[in-house]
């Protein structure tokens, strides 16, 4: 029992990470109908600008907890221009043209991050600092660290405020407005080129903040870290119905426990397999995903 | 550019060495090769000197050139000097069965070098034909000693010789019984994981659990849970450092309290950076660094005054290589490579790197691993195995 407690703590963990990341792919999904395959090396980007924070400050012995703040902001900013960098140069061009043109851009893109990342940063692993504390809890045989309470509770304050973002103000109702119809929005004076980039913004900030975030609690990153979280957290995007932005967070802890039971009940080698079988089968069986019925709610 | 400079112009250098000693050679062995005549006698060493392994490779190359001063500067082997002819096998297999040629071409008495098994198994296959002995410094693929050449020698110990290692250092250091082995599905770590789960089963050992994880994950917190839920006193890992750095934070972090050891492929400095004070304890089989060996001392500081920068990891095992060729040149009293590899074979030669002989196959016996501890954020030597009173000692 305590075991089973201990692998849904581990699996929420993962789950965060995974369901901000997921986020993002949904939500340039519902605008543009694009599969980002350069969003897990943005994630690697804002890793890499939250190391250089973390290291530059830790060595002027500036407090744990400004750090961790300015790091964050850092590694969020950073992605976010980046993320508008990206759409400008890469897929605002291609908007017109064929799909296959805009996922070949897409996987362009995927590769000149990760092999400029191995220019700059190295080919090797680099490591955080170790700033945050080990110390933890145990509840019915399981154990938290308040860091991983801490960082799944930061998860779901940035999801919330994405939330009350695309339902609360007139950006957000903008973005529903173009995932719904792209004509119909157009002639209502929506700003189809800004919202669009408004849309690479926000997911490309959501994924700087978990590589920031798994930074500081993995510590260990590498120029090639945003491939596997990126096919899990795409995996959770298509599970929650891609397009969907509460199916989205759900299903990316829901890819976490999946990962940890299959982990800890099967197999660590067959994982992977096993995650990606849950993909196919989704796509066979239902490719609307598990949340995938409320079309008109979608981004 | 500087360095590539640099290294073309020592390439240079070595390519009119070799041609001055090549002709030299032909004219001493035309005497019938007999002993105490003025002369030298050419060994030849193999090394990736350009390509990614090149820093390795040159370490290694300069540890065969020390040896050589060494030798020589005592009066060299029966009267004549020993000379160092290196090649480029750029660690690849295409290279290393050219290098061979060329230092065979070039009349070597005897080859000892080495770095990639890839171009090993090219490079001793060349040597074999020609009918030279190959002492091989750094090439620990268990096949190449496993052949049939009788001219196959290796000063440093093969990846499955480590689990037997690791299984006694388990089983009668630290008494446990109860023992969970993780890999990370590449050849070598899987093959160091069965050799270990054999001979801790053989040591009386109860494997309680056996399994694979997934590198490139950064959460290994299930694997490791569901190591905890089998009850082991030791985890033994044999796969590489960023998933051990990994492994060791998040066992502190789920207050797991089993010991945990990794293989030869985890002492790296990221792996205290990645877990740092989780590290604390770890412990590692690795084969002796210079630096670790009491032997070696002299060795380290002539090498780092010579050269501007530690040894490396295999440059003392290079410099065993040369001295127990010199050693069996001395004892044929001959520089035909027959009688060489005929006085390899029953040589007992007491190195910087320890005392030796060859098995059967050629490889070094006794193997010498010895276990490292992780304390005060670096590596530090522990225990090694001490062959005449069969027990662990710490290291002197």
């Amino acid at each position: 029992m305590s075991a089973f407690l201990q692998y849904v703590v581990n699996g929420l963990t993962s789950g965060a990470f995974i369901a901000l990341v997921a986020l993002g792919y949904t939500m340039i999904y519902g605008v543009i109908r694009l599969i980002n395959f350069a969003h897990g090396d943005v994630l690697m980007v804002g890793s890499f600008i939250g190391y250089e924070v973390v290291v530059t400050l830790v060595a002027q012995h500036w407090p744990i907890a400004l750090i961790v703040l300015l790091a964050l902001l850092a590694g969020m900013a950073f992605t976010g221009g980046l993320g508008m960098l990206i759409e400008r140069v890469a897929y605002q061009p291609l908007l017109n043209s064929s799909r296959l043109a805009i996922l070949i851009s897409a996987l362009g893109v995927s590769l000149a991050l990760e092999q400029g990342a191995q220019l700059i940063f190295g080919a090797g692993y680099s490591a955080y600092p170790n700033v945050l504390s080990s110390a933890g809890f145990t509840f019915a045989g399981a154990r938290a660290s308040y860091v991983q309470v801490g960082m799944i509770v930061l998860s779901l304050l940035l999801m919330l405020g994405l939330y009350l973002f695309v339902h609360k103000t007139m950006a957000g109702t903008a973005m529903r407005a173009l995932a719904m119809d792209k004509d119909a929005a157009t002639l209502m004076g929506i700003n189809v080129p800004r919202t669009i980039l408004l849309t690479f913004m926000l997911g490309s900030v959501l994924a700087g903040a978990s590589g920031v975030m798994q930074g500081l609690y993995y510590t260990e990153i590498n120029f090639f870290m945003g491939f596997l979280i990126g096919l899990r957290a795409f995996t959770a995007a298509v599970l929650g119905g891609i397009g969907n932005i509460p199916g989205a967070m759900v299903a990316g802890f829901l890819i976490g426990l999946i990962g940890s039971f299959s982990d800890g009940y099967i197999s660590s080698e067959w994982s992977d397999a096993i995650i990606f079988a849950v993909l196919i089968a989704v796509l066979v069986f239902k490719p609307t995903g598990l949340f995938g019925e409320r079309v008109a709610e979608r981004v | 550019m500087k360095g590539v400079g640099s290294r073309a112009a020592a390439t240079a250098i070595f390519a009119a060495v070799a041609l001055t000693a090549a002709a030299c050679s032909s004219s001493t062995s035309s005497g019938g090769g007999s002993s105490s005549s003025g002369g030298t006698i050419l060994i030849g060493v193999p090394v990736p000197l350009s390509g990614e392994y090149a820093s390795a490779g040159t370490d290694i190359l300069h540890g065969a050139q020390l040896a050589a001063k060494n030798i020589n500067a005592s009066g060299g082997v029966d009267g004549k000097k020993i000379q160092i002819v290196s090649q480029d096998d750029a660690c690849l297999a295409s290279t290393g069965s050219q290098a061979a040629q060329k230092l065979i071409s070039q009349g070597i008495a005897a080859a000892a070098g080495g770095y990639c098994s890839t171009a090993a198994f090219p490079e001793l296959e060349a040597f074999h034909r020609a009918g030279i002995p190959y002492v091989m410094d750094a090439s620990t693929n268990p096949e190449l000693t496993e052949q049939g050449f009788n001219d196959a020698f290796r000063t440093i110990g093969r990846d499955d010789e480590q689990g037997p290692i690791a299984a006694s250092f388990i089983t009668s250091f630290l008494h446990a019984t109860r023992v969970a082995v993780g890999n990370d599905n590449s050849t070598y770590a899987k093959g160091l994981a069965n050799a270990t789960v054999s001979a801790l089963q053989k040591d009386g050992a109860q494997v309680v659990f056996n399994n694979a994880l997934t590198p490139g994950q950064s959460d290994y917190t299930s694997f490791l849970t569901k190591i905890g839920q089998s009850k082991p006193q030791v985890f033994y890992y044999t796969g590489y450092y960023p998933e051990f750095g990994l492994l060791l934070k998040e066992a502190k972090q789920l207050g797991l309290t089993f010991t945990m050891m990794g293989g030869d492929a985890n002492n790296d400095p990221t792996l205290i950076k990645t877990a740092g004070s989780a590290a604390t304890g770890a412990m590692m089989t690795t084969a002796p660094l210079a630096q670790f060996l009491s032997s070696a001392k002299g060795y380290v500081s002539q090498y780092t005054a010579a050269y501007g920068t530690g040894p490396g990891p295999y440059s003392s095992y290079e410099y065993d290589a040369v001295g127990v060729v010199a050693q069996a040149i001395k004892n044929a009293h001959s520089t035909t490579p027959s009688a060489i590899t005929a006085a390899l074979r029953s040589i007992s030669y007491s190195g910087i790197t320890g005392d030796f002989h060859f098995d059967s196959v050629g490889d070094r016996a006794p193997a010498n691993y010895i276990v490292i501890t992780v304390k005060n954020g670096a590596f530090v030597p522990d225990k090694e195995y001490d062959n005449t009173t069969k027990q662990w000692v710490n290291v002197s």
